[in-house]
């Protein structure tokens, strides 16, 4: 099996083939939300890092006794799956402040989804801005946090183990970009839904096992002839999307997504933890420094400098800016960011979408009429 | 009245008009509509006069911006002005929905509207906590984009209350006054600060005071005069003019409630509402009370606590920086919603249990992802400690249309026939 297909398999469904392996060799899985949380602090622990994702969820009839429609459907889903019992295989899970939503979801599990077994619920408190400050504060929180893992597991979590993780992460960051950089090439030789299965499989599998993936996929996709019958090269902005699916009736139109500035996919690994002398520090450092998400405050100007670098990195003709409904972050950000591009000239379609693709026809509507507007 | 341009000066004109009304019909009660008015007429000759405007918000401490001779203005309070005009508000909120989502929060909505519609003026400074909400944390770094290149500062608020908590924002006041000096160009003079914030003290005294006897059946007061009573503390908490409108509340309530009065005629039902209350129209209090003898205590608009009451003649920076950061957790809704929900559901428990409510009331505001998120875990565990039965019930507490006034009196009907 190629090393996409492998992939693909593992980010097309919850409980994948690699977390399968992984609980049968009586491991820890312990999922989270947000990628403002250290995923290295939970490897170091030798315990699986798993990113809360409710693929195939279409309905929240459960959730929905509990939430209100305006809260995402993202939420819903993750709850909805959450009171199914389709996270069964998680040890733990931890949520952080990453919005209005997220934050509650926190408060909803603690209160209606039970545990006849040990399970740490956890809430990492995340600052949302940027100063030597407020670096100091989530480094105390980081450390409250390895420290709250061990006792929970009972597992030492060492420097070297730590200094081994961010080693590790930092290379899948490297293969990854790697990958991305391929997709600047005129015929990118991996789609963006392709691409996409690749970055939502990183989150659901043990990282040695998926930077083996990678190198083998890089192999792979090296000796590929490259795309070149698109009409379009396009960038997806914007709130959690982690559905290939959506990304595929782009492209069957003729946009190739070429980069992206999500948080399943580039937001998440372009810059590597700089290891020092305290390695809690850096990760803070690292984690609250990362392309930011604009619930972080004092940042459009970072925002919109990420968004532009990779608009000429990657020769992109137009930017897709999509985010989940009831969104205030993601919502109010296209205000800023979508005026901002065009005044740069950078051709722009927003689009508003549920965690769940339902009818496409209105969304294969509004792209093709993009790509008619932008000459493609 | 001026139709077309600034809606400050509108909103003066307005308070100014039902100042002089209250004057004539009403001389007696002048003292509570005194202070607003002359406010709002500063605050809209403040380009005139050269007084420095900062735009804030409901949960940020007004105390720092009277201490540096800057007047704070709480852009939900110009909404909830602008509402009680239908058109106005509505109008503010149509024009914001060309640019934003609908689902942000009209109080939000409002002011973006007005400043693309050319209907205020830019203010100095604005400032905003990033607590209690995602619509208040991306709005006013939009709204300091739309006037560009306006001065903008977030203070941090981090998500649990405690010691470390209050440092850290102590912390973020400090780089504030820093940041409040460069833009104003004045040097913080500390001994001002200390005043201003023993003032503050001095008016939550007598305003917790006041409370305190709203607890009494019958309630003393009516339900709007607490609902507004916690917005002049939003806005003029440091102020000498606070101290003498808390110190009069004190007094005419303890008055009525001395005499085992009623402010509202004879109550029957006591409703603890748990989160927001409607102010487009006040009216609609007014009916609960004639109809059915319902006070309605804003449960949320009430002060529990003077974090503030240690700040004495001897306090350093550093001490009155740290009292200030703790309220910042303090101001209502930040207190609630500003972290885990355990700080909403124990106040609201608490609160429903020292007012001995009959229900309460989850008014929810449409915009308020947070706080729709736990309604229900908050109404069952009402039912099952207090044994209260609760109405959630879906409003926006500045938009009329969502739930309009008859909408809203159907509704009750119905509940308070089931009570």
């Amino acid at each position: 099996m190629s090393a996409l297909q492998e992939l693909t398999n593992i980010s097309s469904t919850v409980f994948n083939p690699a977390i399968k392996s992984w609980k049968e060799a009586g491991n820890k899985v312990a999922g989270y939300v947000c990628t403002y949380v250290p995923e290295e602090i939970i490897y170091a622990a030798g315990i699986l890092p798993y990113r809360l994702r409710p693929a195939g969820c279409t309905e929240t009839t459960e959730a929905d006794v509990y939430l209100h429609h305006i809260n995402c459907s993202y939420v819903r889903s993750c709850l909805e799956y959450g009171l199914g019992g389709n996270f069964e295989f998680l040890d733990g899970l931890v949520f952080d402040n990453g919005c209005d939503h997220s934050r509650r979801l926190y408060d909803l599990w603690r209160e209606t989804v039970h545990y006849d077994r040990p399970f740490m619920l956890y809430f990492l408190q995340v600052p949302h801005k940027v100063t030597d400050e407020s670096i100091a504060f989530f480094r105390d929180d980081i450390a409250k946090f390895k420290d709250d893992i061990e006792k929970h597991f009972g597992v030492e979590i060492t420097e070297s183990k730590l200094r081994n993780a961010i080693a590790v992460y930092n290379e899948t960051r490297s293969l990854l970009k790697r990958i991305y950089d391929l997709r600047q090439r005129e015929r990118p030789p991996i789609s963006g839904a392709e691409c996409l299965n690749v970055v939502v499989a990183g989150t659901a599998t043990p990282k040695d096992e998926y930077n083996q993936l990678l190198k083998r996929l890089l192999e792979e996709i090296q000796q590929r002839e490259g795309i070149s019958n698109y009409r379009a090269r396009l960038m997806i902005v914007g709130s959690l999307l982690d559905d290939p699916a959506y990304v595929n009736i782009i492209e069957e139109l003729g946009g190739l997504v070429v980069t992206d500035g999500l948080c399943f996919g580039s937001r998440c690994f372009w810059k590597p933890v700089e290891s020092g002398d305290d390695l809690l520090l850096d990760l803070a450092k690292s984690y609250l420094e990362h392309p930011p998400c604009p619930r972080m405050v004092n940042t459009p100007s970072k925002r919109l400098d990420f968004v532009r670098d990779m608009v000429e990195m990657f020769e992109v003709d137009g930017i897709i800016f999509e985010h989940i409904r009831y969104c205030d972050i993601w919502g109010g950000e296209y205000y800023f960011l979508g005026n901002k591009l065009k005044e740069l000239g950078i051709p722009v379609l927003a689009l508003e979408k549920e965690y769940a693709i339902g009818s496409t026809e209105q969304l294969r509507t509004r792209v093709e009429a993009f790509l008619e507007t932008i000459g493609g | 009245m001026e139709k077309k341009g600034n809606l400050l000066e509108q909103i003066a004109d307005l308070d100014t008009a039902r100042r002089n009304h209250i004057a004539e019909k009403y001389p007696e009660m002048l003292w509570r509509f005194e202070m607003t008015a002359k406010y709002y007429q500063r605050v809209a000759k403040a380009k005139e006069t050269g007084e420095h405007l900062a735009w804030t918000n409901f949960a940020m401490v007004p105390e720092v911006f009277w201490a540096m001779d800057i007047i704070p203005v709480v852009v939900e309070g110009i909404c909830s002005l602008t509402c009680q005009t239908p058109q106005q508000a509505t109008k503010y909120i149509d024009v914001a929905e060309v640019f934003v989502p609908d689902y942000l929060c009209s109080a939000n909505k409002t002011a973006i509207g007005a400043i693309h519609a050319g209907a205020v003026p830019p203010p100095d400074i604005m400032v905003n906590p990033s607590a209690p909400c995602d619509s208040g944390l991306m709005t006013y770094p939009l709204l300091a984009e739309l006037y560009k290149n306006m001065s903008y500062f977030c203070i941090d608020v981090p998500y649990f209350r405690d010691e470390r908590a209050y440092q850290y924002i102590a912390g973020e006041l400090r780089q504030l006054m820093s940041f409040l000096e460069e833009k104003t160009g004045r040097k913080l003079d500390l001994d001002k600060l200390r005043q201003t914030v023993q003032n503050s003290s001095v008016a939550h005294d007598w305003m917790l005071r006041g409370w305190k006897l709203t607890e009494a059946i019958p309630c003393p007061v009516r339900s709007t005069d607490m609902i507004q009573d916690s917005g002049l503390l939003m806005i003029f908490a440091g102020t000498p003019e606070l101290i003498d409108y808390a110190k009069m509340r004190y007094q005419t309530t303890k008055e009525t409630a001395d005499k085992k009065e009623s402010g509202i005629g004879e109550e029957k039902i006591r409703l603890v509402w748990t989160y927001g209350v409607p102010v487009y129209d006040y009216s609609f209090y007014r009916w609960l009370e004639r109809e059915y003898g319902a006070i309605s205590i804003p449960g949320q608009n009430i002060f529990d606590v003077n974090v503030l009451a240690d700040i004495d003649d001897n306090s350093d920076y550093d001490t009155i920086l740290r009292a200030l950061a703790e309220k910042v957790t303090f101001m209502p809704m930040s207190r609630e919603c500003g972290g885990p929900w355990e700080y909403f559901v124990d106040r609201t428990l608490d609160i429903c249990k020292r007012y001995k409510a009959d229900a309460a009331i989850f008014g929810g505001h449409i915009a308020c992802k947070h706080s729709w998120a736990i309604a229900q875990l908050v109404k069952a565990r009402l039912y099952d400690e207090l044994g209260i039965p609760a109405l959630n019930i879906e409003l926006d507490v500045f938009d009329p249309r969502m739930t309009d006034l008859d909408t809203l009196k159907a509704k009750f009907d119905d509940f308070l026939a089931m009570l």
